[in-house]
């Protein structure tokens, strides 16, 4: 399956054959994508890049230079909450057999944690790791990013409407056949069963959708829950929200902003997704729930989370 | 007035475009009619085609021919399952039970789509989580 996840493309098209062409198209691209920015792939660009790490540059792709460059663009915006260098840390753990690392470790790990020491070269395409065992790790922004360029397969292709969702990260472009937007649902951070699942729904189009929460990989040991969204700056998994929502005009914005903002929590995030004209819908460790002025009146709760 | 006298005061160029008008707001209603209805049915495709489209409130064991053999596909209480395979490795059946999602034997090359589209009523077309 594409980046382990399920991937859904709708499309409103002419003639079936429109559909299936396009689709067939963007999902070429989605698993291309996926291909190249895998982690844990051996052969992938990105495990170049990172076995070349201290050693010398790579040349890379035109949609993993997009890639990286784009990240390191978040983690300006995000003073840095947003880093795809956590890779190294995000080793230390193992969500399956519960693992988590010890604090010397984590101690000799942390400083090799840096955006700011990803080179990226446009003119010859490479991109070179300062130091020797940085790694990227581009999960957080690799799925928006795909869906984004999925989308413009769908559009190049004719497609004048549809959505792109791999797993929550979502795209959605045109109307619906019946004129209306696409209605989006935010997933509840601790649904209880298929009653409770959506705790809201947003009508949107020509905008991407994205949650970042702390259930979607995590165990719980000595009553701490740990999970897999792992602030840069302690290495430890940020723990002042439960999920955020980030409402952006492109995949990569949403999908890396809502990774940055959980880890920033909603005091610090709320104000940057303002300036930066992004909605955003944050529930905090308390349950409580808080969003960007911009969405009020336009979501609808179903329940309390 | 009637309708006879109404039709007395149009232009050939009026009555072309009520007929339009009135052709569109059909074809309005067959979409969103095939968007509403997927709802809440079973779709079973094999090696890339339809088969099968079922509804999934209905109790039902289906036969299934892929190219190895039969997948034996089970509806019932709202939940689908592959009862029988003759694939190697029952991956499609180890996933039991399933509401709303995908069932996919590979080596039989069947797809098992629950709960299409999922747009009934005021459910989501997409969730982020």
């Amino acid at each position: 399956m594409l980046m382990n996840t399920i991937v859904t493309i709708t499309v409103v098209a002419s003639s079936e054959r429109t559909a299936e062409n396009a689709i067939e198209d963007a999902f070429l691209t989605i698993g291309d994508i996926e291909k190249r920015a895998d982690f844990y792939s051996p052969e992938s660009e990105i495990t170049t890049i990172n076995k070349s790490a201290g050693v010398s540059d790579v040349k890379v792709s035109p949609d993993i230079l997009s890639l990286i460059g784009k990240a390191l663009s978040v983690s300006e915006k995000t003073g840095g909450a947003f880093d795809i260098t956590t890779g190294p840390v995000t080793l230390l753990y193992d969500f399956h057999t519960k693992q988590k690392p010890e604090d010397d470790a984590l101690k000799k790990t942390l400083p090799l944690v840096n955006y700011r020491n990803v080179v990226i070269n446009k003119k010859d395409s490479t991109v070179y790791l300062r130091k020797p065992g940085m790694m990227i790790d581009p999960g957080g922004i690799s799925k928006g990013y795909a869906a984004d360029r999925a989308t413009d397969v769908l559009k190049q292709l004719g497609i004048s409407s549809g959505i792109v969702a791999i797993a929550g990260d979502i795209r959605s472009f045109g109307l619906k056949p019946d004129g209306r937007p696409w209605k989006i649902g935010i997933r509840n951070s601790r649904a209880t069963g298929t009653e409770d699942d959506i705790m809201a729904t947003m009508e949107l189009t020509d905008a991407a959708v994205s949650t970042s929460g702390d259930y979607e990989r995590f165990f719980i040991s000595d009553g701490i829950r740990y999970h897999h969204i792992l602030s840069p700056m302690t290495g430890h998994p940020a723990g002042m929200c439960r999920s955020v929502t980030v409402i952006a005009p492109e995949g990569y914005l949403a999908d890396s902003f809502s990774t940055g903002i959980f880890i920033l929590g909603p005091d610090k995030g709320l104000p940057i997704l303002e300036t930066s004209g992004y909605g955003g819908v944050i529930v905090d460790n308390q349950g409580k729930v808080r969003i960007t002025p911009g969405l009020r009146g336009k979501i609808e709760f179903q329940r309390n989370p | 007035m009637n309708f006879r006298e109404i039709l007395k005061f149009t232009t050939v160029a009026d009555r072309v475009l009520f007929s339009i008008l009135i052709l569109f707001s059909l074809l309005g209603l067959i979409f969103v009619r095939s968007l509403i209805l997927g709802g809440n049915s079973v779709e079973i495709n094999v090696d890339g085609n339809l088969e099968y489209v079922l509804p999934l409130d209905e109790e039902k064991t289906v036969p299934v021919q892929g190219p190895q053999g039969t997948t034996l596909v089970e509806i019932r209480n709202h939940r689908v399952r592959v009862v029988e395979s003759p694939c190697q490795n029952k991956l499609c059946i180890q996933q039991g039970w399933v509401e709303h999602g995908v069932i996919a034997c590979l080596p039989n090359k069947v797809l098992i789509t629950v709960g299409k589209n999922g747009k009934r009523g005021s459910e989501p077309d997409a969730v982020t989580e």
